[in-house]
């Protein structure tokens, strides 16, 4: 137990540098690059006074540590300002006027977040079940039948769907499933169907990497010399395969979907937008494209979070599973 | 207690069961009602209309606030206007009457309306001649961001709950200004415009369709069972903004959309193929521009603006548009009031572009800064296309140009002039307007009172738009602006039209009974649709 929360105390130390870093940089990037923010709240035809009387009032007048350290102050009390862009209501706003009465009615940065953050998790779920659906039941059977047909399959099918990019993967299922097949719906989200295709669209991103896992790791699992007791035990193949390789050639699985998440994150943020998801992703890139500098620091620190919170977890239960690692 | 405790085994086998489960429980779950079971299921309804918009609206309903062409097609569906024009090529000038039942011009300086009896808002008040007094008046501010559409502040005159005369004597223009704009301008009840935070969060009309919510980006409104007209056939109406044409075409062939505008010219044949579905073409309102920043150098001097002019060929443009342009030859779109073929409309012309260079002491392009030319990408089709034809032709005659390819809410946030000069040095937009009224083009754009996108200042080209402004008559006014205003605005060149939009939809076979303006927006109260 001791170890458990000295391990958790030091690593959560280490992801908040890592967040603060993450945050720090992107805070700085966004000042820098074209684009002025003030531009955007006040509204394309604002005069100039007007432009500098908000800028001052807002703080983006002060020197930039000065403003990194009034948001950081911010985060820290939960707040994590408002979006330049969105008012309440949550939509793609613009074009407005620079006297509209309702600029000050801007969506908070953590309500549009969470808000969307459901949907995306339910969008990564489901990616993740089909690709442990399609990777693991033929990376085992590519194992068993090293140089056969499933495995020669197996191995045109990694190199398929990793050179495939997502978000042409996503229009062509649209193009069959739904426009062709009328199978599923395909734009926006009205329900758990409208889910299936651009699940499937991002899971065939992971599934070659866990399929590549899992038959690596079986073949090493069926070369050991428990295998062959096994069988002299009279035990049956499928029990052997199942119950003894299968579940210790999971471990570097482990390892795999920890970093896989990432992945499975970037993968979302495109299919989102293809399939026009209203998710994370669908979020992240109308900040990014509508430069709503609030909302893409909100996202950076959710992403990172997220980054640092599965890794912590990931060896944490890696060094659970085998005591001789320490992280 | 151990039966409790997780080991690394129960752990993966748990992990697998979840994700195995979430893969699967849309395929073993269909009859949750979370689970239509097919794309033809999750098309839209009979009594459904999914309208997907390329451009955002603003996020404040007060239809004094803007001037976004998105928002005003939502505006269609939920106000009525005093007159409709259906702006057709055979009949441009042709109005109907809608909330007015006739206008009539009593002299220079007044005009009156008589009203339709009857007429409710959605929020159940009466319409009378007090929400036209409220509406004009509030309107025609020109301090409002869209007060440049008008002609001038007005006074509105209440003769009795159904008779209202609007008067312009005060301030110096001709009354018949509001002949065409009553197609335009959207009437407000009288007790929102009294509450301008209330106008600003919700729409109340007394169109044909009720504004329900903003439901992100899904403006959501349904029947008004009230309509005078009576109660639409099409109950329920989304208006969503789907940027990317892609995704647009995608659900229209999938049935999940039933209107979709803005079409690319390769996406035409799509649609014209699929036999689900059809086209609505027609020559809009709209023409597409390069504006000039004319308040900073160089196009401060209209004869860098001539020679950029000079160095552009519209010819390859309209090719490259193929059928969603039409070729322009002057500054307003041909169903405009006072439309003509300007003679000597700027055409590519190198020894005119090298004259006027020379002229403005650049010979050559020799000392001109770098230019930027915005443009945007995703709403209206073929802009990065031709965008980089028209960079490629002005740095082949000497320009300096640097093209920006943006995103239409960043494009959009860079579109208007501002004290000292809009962002850029060029930039690339169309102008839609639901009315004949050539004003809404000329004058907001060309004369010093308004300046939205060039930021031009010059005393001949408002002395012009003055002379067609205060014209005695209609005809004279006409007169005016075919001989001397159009002209004018050629020859200074704050901006150059490029071509006029083809406004293209694509639309669900099953929906009929439906007009499209001109201008791009649509009107259902009389709209079918089979199941």
């Amino acid at each position: 137990m001791g170890y458990v929360i000295y391990f958790l105390a030091r690593r959560s130390a280490q992801g908040l540098i890592i967040v603060f870093f993450a945050v720090f940089f992107i805070f700085m990037v966004m000042r820098i690059v074209p684009g002025d923010p003030v531009r955007l709240m006040v509204g394309g035809a604002a005069p100039d006074q007007v432009l500098q009387k908000v800028a001052k009032e807002l703080g983006l007048k002060d020197p930039l540590l000065v403003q990194f350290g009034r948001y950081l102050k911010g985060i820290v009390q939960g707040d994590f300002g408002n979006s330049f862009i969105r008012p309440k209501s949550g939509g793609s706003v613009g074009g407005e006027a620079w006297d509209d009465k309702r600029a000050h009615a801007r969506a908070e940065v953590f309500d549009l977040i969470v808000e969307r953050i459901p949907l995306t998790l339910l969008l990564a779920g489901m990616a993740m079940g089909w690709a442990i659906l399609l990777g693991i039941p033929l990376g085992i059977m590519a194992a068993l039948r090293q140089g056969g047909w499933v495995d020669k399959f197996a191995n045109a099918f990694v190199s398929v769907s990793i050179s495939v990019p997502n978000f042409w993967l996503g229009i062509i299922l649209m193009l069959i499933v739904s426009i062709r097949l009328k199978i599923l719906p395909s734009v926006g989200y009205k329900g758990l169907s409208y889910v299936i295709l651009p699940s499937f669209a991002v899971s065939l991103e992971l599934a070659p990497i866990l399929l590549r896992t899992i038959r690596s790791s079986m073949i090493d699992v069926l070369q050991m010399n428990f295998v062959k007791v096994a069988k002299a035990r009279g035990l049956s193949s499928w029990s052997i395969i199942m119950k003894h390789c299968f579940r210790n050639s999971l471990i570097p699985l482990l390892n795999v979907l920890g970093v896989q998440i990432g992945i499975l994150l970037g993968g979302v943020i495109v299919v989102e937008f293809v399939f026009n998801y209203p998710g994370l992703g669908l979020l992240t890139i109308y900040a990014v494209l509508q430069r709503d500098f609030p909302l893409i620091q909100g996202i950076v620190i959710l992403f990172a979070g997220v980054f640092v919170f599965i890794n912590i977890i990931v060896d944490l239960l890696c060094s659970y599973v085998d005591r001789r690692l320490t992280f | 207690m151990t039966q409790n405790k997780i080991t690394r085994r129960s752990f993966l086998e748990k992990s697998l069961k979840v994700g195995t489960g979430l893969a699967i429980a849309p395929l073993v779950l269909p009859s949750t009602g979370l689970f239509p079971r097919s794309a033809r299921a999750a098309s839209t309804g009979a009594d459904t209309v999914v309208f997907l918009s390329a451009e955002n609206v603003t996020g404040n309903w007060d239809p004094t606030s803007h001037t976004t062409l998105a928002q005003l097609n939502v505006e269609a569906f939920v106000f009525n206007y005093l007159t409709r024009c259906p702006m057709t090529v055979e009949k441009p000038q042709e109005l109907v009457y809608e909330l007015a039942t006739s206008q009539e011009i009593m002299d220079l300086y007044t005009i009156e309306y008589k009203l339709r009896d009857g007429v409710k808002f959605h929020d159940g008040k009466d319409f009378s001649a007090e929400d036209v007094k409220a509406t004009f008046e509030y309107a025609s501010d020109p301090q409002k961001a869209a007060g440049a559409w008008y002609p001038g502040p007005c006074e509105v005159e209440v003769v009795d709950r159904l008779t209202c005369r609007v008067h312009t004597r005060d301030y110096g223009y001709p009354a018949y200004h509001f002949w065409y704009q009553s197609s335009f301008l959207p009437i407000m009840s009288a007790t929102d415009i009294k509450d301008p935070k209330k106008l600003a969060q919700r729409l109340n009309g007394t169109g044909p369709f009720k504004f329900v919510e903003q439901r992100k980006d899904d403006t959501v409104m349904a029947a008004n069972e009230n309509y005078f007209k009576g109660t639409p056939k099409i109950k329920n109406l989304h208006f969503i903004y789907v940027p990317d044409s892609t995704t647009r075409l995608i659900s229209l062939q999938s049935g999940e959309a039933d209107v979709i505008e803005r079409l690319e010219s390769e996406q035409v044949d799509v649609v014209d193929k699929d036999k689900n579905l059809k086209l609505n073409t027609a020559v809009s309102v709209e023409n597409k521009y390069l504006w000039f920043r004319c308040s900073k150098p160089p196009f401060d001097d209209w004869r860098v603006r001539r020679a950029a002019c000079h160095a552009i060929d519209r010819q390859q443009i309209w090719y490259l548009l193929g059928k969603s342009g039409h070729p322009s030859y002057a500054h307003i779109s041909p169903v405009k009031f006072g439309y003509t073929k300007v003679p000597g409309y700027p055409e590519y012309d190198m020894d005119q572009c090298n004259k006027f260079l020379a002229e403005a002491g650049y010979p050559k392009g020799a000392g001109l800064p770098e230019l930027e030319y915005i443009t945007s990408v995703g709403f209206y089709p073929k802009t990065k296309e031709y965008g980089e034809v028209i960079t490629a032709m002005l740095n082949a005659a000497g320009f300096n140009v640097k093209l920006s390819v943006l995103e239409t809410a960043a494009w959009n946030q860079k579109l208007y002039d501002r004290p000292g000069g809009g962002p850029g040095h060029m930039i690339d937009c169309g102008w839609c307007t639901g009315s004949p009224e050539p004003d809404l083009v000329l004058r907001m754009h060309f004369h010093s009172s308004s300046k939205r996108i060039t930021g031009v200042v010059d005393p001949e080209i408002d002395a012009s738009l003055d002379r067609e402004r205060n014209a005695e008559t209609l005809e004279l006014r006409e007169k005016i602006i075919k001989t001397d205003t159009l002209p004018m605005i050629a020859k200074k060149a704050p901006s150059l039209s490029l071509f006029t939009s083809v406004f293209i939809h694509g639309i669900n076979k099953k929906l009929d009974n439906y007009y499209i303006y001109p201008n791009g927006m649509m009107d259902l109260e009389r709209a079918t649709k089979t199941g």
